[in-house]
């Protein structure tokens, strides 16, 4: 029996090892031909306007924010959970930190680690309608995202608020090492860490799982609920630390910051999930929004400072295509094109039913 | 005679499903379709409803026009109505809209629907089928055999007075089984007023309570057809299964196995849930034990029940620790790993690989400062591939790219790795081929010699009189019969027991109301 097995096992060794030297695929690396297309379009077209080392710092810097709340949608859409209340938990956060440095003598560092609490907390109030009273992740959130906003109307009275800051505060959301801006370091050791949990640790193998399968996940022995609830509470901790990180680059609360955030976040990570490893991942989604981000830039650039509907244009034909990609490649949950559709717009409510008839 | 088929044969590739079938039904009778699993029955629903396209030379005539097989459209269009397992409702709409739906409501002004006037046609069609419920309530809300009588009210909805074919599909497998004589009921009063009615049914109490003429299908052929009056039970069950009874030796349900000192693995008490209403059961170390039953029997909720999918009531007890109901990952920490039956839906990650689909139950032996070693992870998986002899490109390819045999294979892996004490098998080699069929025959037995008691639930004879040391036959939510290992337990011999087992509906109305089951 060994002498018969041992090739086929042979093969497969070899065949995982090839696997590596692996030219880079037209697909899996789509978003980098893309980023790279931009930069020779708009070079060719601005060479001294796009090409110029602002123009990379511009990009870098308005980005991290955006690139974090990014981050913040994958963690929960991995394990097949929409997190639709980003946007606003952003926005939350923002106009909470102005409030308490307002109304209060509390130090920033204090502010901004009570403010992430709360916002975890807020997570955790999802996971529970999610889990435990069995609404649809794409209702609850969108729900809470709502609650949110009135909250925030409440706190503001629709008015901008400014707070007051230390220079270090500052400091910490403006200032650069080597070029690169503070923020982007910020945002890639959120990207480490993450990177580090899902794809390195049982935890984030178990979250895949749910993701793919949830019934199969629950038999296997995994905590589906736990991992779904959890994943609600990482997200909303993550999404309040980019409203941190805003406060710390703009300053004060406009009741216009929030869902302009949330949808090119979601765009990065649905046409992220269909690079590399074809599944939502960390390092897919920031190359996906960093190539949409230069897009955006060029065509601004082009048009002049009178293109201000390029970028919505822009985000929303990416989501699209992004999401017919990932579709067709089963990249979104568990199945084919149908299926993930379907996963988009599900009510998990009818699917229990239908699942108890069985 | 109203419906007549002649010379139906049908092929996938070089496997004949059907050979020159020929079949008759009249108005006013009810004629049963009877045959094992594979024996050509619901490949002959699916060509009278146009779904396969027969091969050349079939004929069908209903009332003396022909029509055209293997088309949905001619089959609706000439007469015939069908009810199908899992009569496609929609449970939130109300029962009205369901049996609408597809059909023209009437209108009013601007098209407006008049809803009293549908509710009364609708009201008239339930009454037909002898049910009487509020038109206005939600499918979701009705007993399952109401659900069936409104899939037989929408199925006689669109025709008015006329007279139909209505061909039932199984309608009693899903039912509990107090509510089989009602439906029973319903289509005894479709017959009085004149439609006719093919019923296909595994229950053969059940056939021989309602049928007037039977047709028995047994490896694509006509293994006859008769009157009812023609045979009795075990006449019925020689036909289906095709050879003379050999007596068996019958071990009576209660008797155990003696002389073994060992504590079992699994003991299982008075378990309730799903289809089962009462089980007692125990596996002993190195024990394979065999589960047998037709649809509807229980033996489809037995694996749930044990390995968490569906709460239980009653005592599981594996490996000496009680197991609380619907918790699976404690189930796994108690000693029981179990392979699903529907391997799509409960088994496979569609999105991982076939490594991470194999570890994903136990990642704790694979982990180093916090991470899962790859490397570790990968050489485990190979070793693996290779004492399953599992076909794949490698630990890292996509699990869809594997065969079905293998994806089963994967998921044995997944349990044996846990190293479990017990392993429970719902339908282990199902839909998968010869090959690997026999690789997990032979891997079930090496794990048996290891000491790993076994629990085999399976609608494959073959593999139970082959693997089991003792297969239980089950019946109505109950075990019905003990099978010992011998010589003359066949294949057939199993076959038969299911048959014979399944309780006939008079009896089953006594036995599941003084059970007070849900």
């Amino acid at each position: 029996m060994n002498a018969m097995t041992a090739t086929p096992v042979e093969q497969a060794r070899t065949a995982a090892r090839s696997r590596y030297f692996r030219l880079p695929g037209l697909r899996r690396f789509s978003a980098v031909y893309l980023w790279a297309a931009f930069l020779i379009l708009f070079g060719w077209l601005q060479f001294h306007l796009f090409f110029t080392v602002s123009t990379f710092q511009v990009v870098f810097s308005q980005s991290a924010v955006t690139a974090v709340l990014a981050l913040a949608f994958l963690v929960p859409l991995t394990a097949d959970t929409y997190d639709l209340s980003i946007g606003e938990m952003m926005s939350l956060t923002i106009v909470v930190i102005n409030w308490l440095t307002l109304h209060t003598r509390l130090p920033i560092g204090v502010v901004a680690l009570l403010t992430v609490l709360m916002c975890a907390v807020i997570g955790a109030i999802s996971g529970f309608v999610v889990v435990k009273l069995r609404v649809n992740s794409l209702i609850a959130t969108l729900g809470m995202s709502e609650v949110l906003s009135s909250v925030q109307l409440y706190i503001s009275q629709d008015h901008q608020v400014a707070g007051s800051f230390s220079n270090l505060f500052v400091d910490v959301g403006n200032d650069k090492v080597l070029g690169i801006p503070y923020l982007d370091l910020y945002m890639i050791a959120i990207a480490l860490v993450l990177w580090f949990v899902l794809e390195q640790t049982p935890l984030g193998r178990r979250m895949f799982a749910v993701g793919g399968n949830r019934d199969a996940a629950r038999l296997a022995g995994i905590s589906a609920d736990r991992i779904i609830w959890g994943s609600l509470i990482a997200s909303a901790a993550i999404a309040s630390l980019a409203g941190v990180m805003y406060t710390a680059q703009v300053g004060a609360y406009t009741s216009d910051i929030g869902q302009g955030y949330l949808f090119p976040a979601l765009a990065a990570v649905f046409f992220g999930a269909s690079q590399l490893s074809q599944r939502p991942n960390v390092w897919g989604t920031l190359i996906a929004y960093f190539a949409l981000a230069f897009g955006i830039q060029g065509l601004t650039l082009q048009f002049g400072a009178g293109a201000f509907w390029v970028s919505p244009l822009f985000q929303g034909v990416a989501l699209i295509g992004a999401v017919a990609i990932a579709s067709s490649r089963g990249a979104l949950g568990g199945g084919g094109d149908s299926r993930a559709f379907r996963r988009l717009f599900r009510l998990r409510v009818a699917a229990s039913k239908a699942s108890d008839q069985r | 005679m109203t419906l007549r088929i002649t010379r139906l044969t049908k092929s996938f590739g070089a496997q004949i499903a059907l050979q020159g079938v020929d079949l008759a039904v009249a108005y006013g009778e009810v004629h049963a379709l009877v045959g094992q699993n594979g024996s050509g029955k619901s490949t002959l629903i699916k060509v009278l409803s146009g779904y396969h396209q027969p091969d050349p030379g079939a004929e069908a005539e209903l009332a003396g026009r022909p029509f055209q097989l293997g088309s949905a459209h001619a089959a609706t269009a000439a007469g015939l109505r069908f009810v199908h397992q899992d009569l496609a409702l929609v449970l939130q709409l109300s029962i009205l809209d369901n049996v609408m739906l597809g059909r023209t409501y009437p209108l009013g002004l601007g098209g407006r629907i008049r809803s009293r006037v549908a509710a009364e046609r609708v009201r008239g069609y339930l009454h037909q089928v002898g049910v009487d419920a509020d038109v206005r309530l939600p499918v979701a809300s009705l007993s399952p055999a109401e659900r069936s009588a409104v899939a037989i009210a929408r199925a006689l909805s669109d025709t008015g007075a006329e007279r139909l074919l209505l061909v039932l599909d199984e309608p009693t497998a899903a039912l509990p089984s107090d509510d089989v004589s009602r439906l029973l009921d319903a289509v005894r009063r479709l017959r009085e007023e004149g439609h006719g009615i093919l019923l296909v049914s595994h229950h053969l109490g059940e056939v021989l309570d309602i049928a007037d003429h039977i047709t028995v299908l047994r490896d694509g052929r006509v293994a006859a057809s008769v009157r009812r009056s023609e045979v009795n039970q075990r006449g019925l069950t020689e036909l289906i299964v095709g050879h003379s009874l050999v007596p068996a030796e019958v071990v009576s349900h209660g008797q155990r196995l003696a002389g073994l000192a060992q504590e079992p693995v699994l003991r299982i008490r008075n378990l309730r849930g799903g289809r089962m209403t009462c089980l007692d059961l125990d596996v002993l170390p190195g024990e394979i034990v065999g589960v047998a039953g037709i649809t509807g029997s229980g033996r489809e909720s037995l694996a749930s029940l044990i390995t968490g999918g569906l709460p239980h009531q009653g005592q599981v007890e594996v490996a000496g620790t009680m197991l609380r109901p619907g918790q699976p990952h404690r189930v796994l920490a108690a000693g029981a790993a179990g392979v699903p039956g529907e391997r799509a839906r409960l088994g496979v990650f569609p999105n991982l690989s076939v490594r991470t689909n194999m570890t994903i139950s136990l990642l704790d032996r694979h982990r180093r400062l916090g991470r899962i070693d790859r490397r570790g992870e990968r050489g485990e998986i190979l070793d693996w591939i290779e004492r399953l002899g599992i076909v794949t490109q490698g630990p890292d390819a996509p699990i869809q790219s594997l065969s079905g045999g293998n994806q089963q294979k994967v998921l044995v892996a997944r349990a044996l790795r846990t190293r479990p004490k017990l392993l429970v098998l719902d339908d282990p080699t199902q839909g998968i081929d010869i090959g690997a069929r026999a690789q997990i025959h032979e891997v079930v037995q090496r794990c048996a010699a290891d000491g790993i008691g076994i629990l085999l639930i399976s609608t494959d004879s073959d593999e139970l009189a082959g693997l089991a040391d003792r297969i239980l036959i089950l019946a109505g939510g109950r075990c019905a019969r003990v099978l010992r290992r011998g010589p003359a337990v066949t294949a057939k011999l199993i076959d038969v027991s299911q048959l014979e087992a399944s309780p006939e509906p008079a009896l089953a109305g006594l036995s599941a109301s003084s059970e007070g089951e849900p």
